[in-house]
């Protein structure tokens, strides 16, 4: 069970947490009256440090939602990078009145350097290949949606696994919820053994995984990574790892197709098949919003406890 | 020296069980020191009882010849936050140890003769543990213009290391060690490939659980290979710095086979604590080479006991406590280890023979170093490391006198006690019974007199 008011990665999280959340998510999205109310006068500050769109505005839609202010601290101007110690900076923070802050940073571990130094609630919003576990959750969510319970289900996620934390947190929870889950990608940029992470199988052979697949998850490709000493091409693994039409004929038919976004067009994705009936991703967009107005609420409502204890 | 030493240096130590591999000796002897020098050691108490010559009980201690650490970082000059010669010198002998070597990787590099004579100078002044320095292989040690060796050799720089990182060009360090190849100071190799330098870990199941990027263990093995390769084609002896890898084991071992003079070293840490202690981000742990597995651990212990690592370090590598905070990339890299490193080290090696574990800490470093001590043979210097072996005890880095408190050892009971240290016949540390009596050297009267 996690603990903590922070939310730093899944990797303590068990069944019920997760459940839990996505259960309150649910409800959000049917509609529960005053949900403007529930966090009126909380201040909830988002510190991005690599560039988020959906992430971000996903965190502002649930925090105004709930009727929290969601405030961006500019990380590019910010006295962090004029040399301001991190302890430095989050005392500012906290002087400030933030209640939580949502953080991404391209270092894993970073949010939780941060949650050394602040009273309030730590949320992560990305951290290097670390953890993404919001996006876990409602990658966990939209399968429970879609399949009811999870037992005996597959999950095959393919791709970079190595450098995603996408891939760490969504495997995750989909296996807590009792998911198998299946990674998929050349050996270099797989867990070094099997079970990957405690848990999942693995295979470097996307043809002979996919077949079983119940749900299909590709990750993206990071053009920028491919440049350096640690990918292929990024075309190479596409051709090999990416999801083509042939390959789309080769599914069962029950089989979703999901992605974290934002797709590299005819790279893990052909183009055509986004918009086909088997794919979920404007669904996971969706459900991002509740899963973190469910985070926001059992976060801050934790939080102003711990302090009031 | 002050006359207070000299007159502190005829002493006669008795009670002690006595263990020297030079000798083949283990057994109760009086260790008689006179002027600085072990006179004999007796069987019984002294006969001629010598009326100005001080008593020191040592009943219930093993005394070894003086331990010698190969690889301190002593910060000094640069970083007098992090240690100073003399917080770094008192930690040595606090810990246990008679003498050490210093490394190369202060700011300005000890990478001239001008440096080296400085260190040894002002070393010498402090007037305690004795302090060898190693020179840089290349100038400022940023490993590509060879530096001057041969006036360093004469200065008294005891080997040559860019330690802290490995010596980038291969062709600056080939040719340093064919400038070199006629000088007996070894090569000492810190092995790690640069394209790994983004690795903040060990690259293994616990950093591809933590999405963090991870330096593989052929990032040491590939280079140790490359370096014992000058060596075979210089003909230079050569040292490996603190291995972490069981796989680099095995260079070395191929190494020797091709006639290589090879001799390697290991850390306490490197011989029992892994990668796990970094997860969940405990930043304090970083130290390059990075904590390894527990096969790697355990292969370093094997390698122990069968000869193929001769040698403990401590790579005593202070820093201030908020320098080994969290991110792990902010996070400096290094434990503070003297005044740990003869418990921890026994405590991982609880099946090696007393005397194995005696030669590694002091014989075989003195021939390493090309040194004096070593031994306790009457005529050598009277540098004497006293042991208890069943004093249980726990670290406490708040009473360390090093700077740095940052050590994987907190708050662990060994077995194993550092209780005597004597250099050139002056009582440095004496620990009676548990209650450590230390003389800290760095005094005003030990400046003044210098």
């Amino acid at each position: 069970m996690i603990k903590t008011r922070h939310l730093l990665d899944l990797d303590d999280a068990d069944r019920p947490f997760i459940e839990a959340l996505i259960a309150r998510a649910r409800q959000f999205k049917q509609g529960i009256p005053n949900e403007g109310s529930r966090l009126r006068g909380r201040v909830v500050l988002g510190m991005f440090f690599e560039t988020s769109t959906r992430t971000t505005t996903s965190f502002a839609v649930a925090a105004q939602r709930l009727g929290a202010a969601w405030i961006n601290f500019r990380t590019d101007g910010s006295s962090l990078s004029k040399g301001e110690s991190l302890e430095d900076t989050m005392h500012t923070v906290q002087a400030i009145g933030a209640d939580a802050i949502v953080v991404r940073h391209p270092e894993a571990g970073f949010p939780q350097a941060l949650a050394r130094h602040f009273d309030g609630a730590i949320l992560n919003a990305g951290d290097g290949a670390h953890a993404h576990p919001t996006q876990g959750l409602l990658d966990a969510m939209t399968l429970l949606e879609e399949f009811g319970d999870l037992t005996g289900r597959r999950l095959v996620i393919c791709g970079d696994i190595r450098h995603s934390r996408v891939a760490r947190s969504s495997a995750r929870a989909a296996w807590l919820l009792g998911a198998a889950v299946t990674l998929c990608g050349p050996p270099s940029l797989l867990p070094p053994s099997e079970p990957g992470w405690g848990f999942a199988q693995l295979s470097s052979d996307f043809d002979a995984v996919l077949s079983a697949a119940d749900a299909l998850m590709l990750l993206r490709v990071q053009k920028e990574r491919a440049l350096g000493d640690d990918l292929p091409p990024y075309e190479d693994l596409a051709k090999w790892y990416g999801l083509t039409q042939a390959r789309a004929s080769m599914l069962a038919p029950h089989c979703i197709i999901m992605h974290p976004g934002p797709v590299n067009r005819d790279i893990e994705v052909e183009g055509q098949l986004m918009r086909n009936e088997r794919s979920r991703i404007d669904r996971q967009v969706e459900n991002g919003v509740y899963v973190r107005m469910a985070v926001l609420e059992r976060t801050l409502g934790q939080a102003s406890r711990e302090r009031a204890a | 020296m002050t006359a207070t030493s000299q007159a502190a240096a005829n002493q006669d130590f008795v009670g002690a069980r006595v263990v020297d591999p030079t000798l083949r000796l283990d057994a109760v002897r009086t260790v008689v020191v006179r002027r600085g020098v072990v006179a004999a050691l007796l069987d019984g108490p002294p006969s001629a009882a010598d009326p100005q010559a001080e008593r020191v009980d040592c009943a219930g201690m093993v005394l070894c010849p003086g331990f010698i650490d190969p690889h301190v970082h002593l910060r000094d000059p640069g970083d007098p936050h992090k240690e100073t010669l003399a917080s770094g010198l008192a930690a040595a002998a606090a810990g246990g140890f008679t003498a050490v070597a210093a490394m190369p990787n202060t700011r300005p590099a000890l990478d001239s003769s001008e440096s080296v004579e400085r260190l040894r100078h002002d070393a010498a002044a402090l007037g305690g543990v004795r302090c060898y320095p190693i020179g840089a292989i290349t100038l400022d040690r940023e490993g590509t213009r060879i530096a001057p060796l041969r006036s360093m050799a004469a200065a008294g720089a005891v080997a040559f290391s860019d330690d802290g990182a490995t010596t980038k060009s291969l062709k600056a360090l080939y040719n340093a060690a064919r400038y070199a190849s006629d000088l007996p100071q070894r090569f000492f190799s810190h092995c790690e490939d640069d394209s790994f330098q983004d690795g903040l870990m060990h690259e293994g199941e616990i950093s591809d659980r933590l999405g963090v990027p991870g330096s593989p263990s052929i990032a040491e093995a590939a280079i140790a290979a490359r370096d014992l390769l000058v060596a075979q084609v210089s003909g230079k002896a050569w040292h490996l710095c603190h291995v972490s890898a069981a796989q680099t084991l095995d260079v070395l071992r191929a190494a020797r086979s091709w006639g290589v003079d090879a001799t390697a070293e290991v850390t306490a840490h490197h011989l029992q604590c892994t990668d796990e202690m970094l997860a969940g981000f405990n930043a304090r742990y970083r130290v390059n080479p990075p904590l390894r597995s527990s096969s790697d651990t355990a292969a370093m212990r094997r390698a122990v006991a069968d000869g193929t690592i001769t040698v403990f370090a401590s790579d005593h590598a202070p820093h201030a406590e908020s320098e080994k905070e969290p991110p792990f990339s902010q996070a400096c890299v290094g434990f503070s280890g003297l005044e740990v490193a003869i418990g921890a080290t026994f405590n991982a090696l609880g099946d090696v023979p007393l005397a194995v574990m005696v030669a590694n800490f002091s014989s075989n470093v003195a021939a390493l170093l090309g040194v004096s001590g070593g031994t306790l043979a009457p005529g050598s210097p009277a540098d004497i490391t006293g042991l208890r072996l069943n004093r249980a005890w726990s670290v406490n880095p708040a009473v360390f006198a090093s700077k740095g408190k940052v050590t994987p050892f907190e708050g662990m009971t060994f077995a194993v006690k550092p209780a005597l240290t004597v250099v050139g016949g002056r009582v440095l540390m004496h620990d009676q019974d548990g209650d450590a009596r230390t003389e800290r050297f760095a005094t005003s009267s030990a400046r003044g007199a210098s």
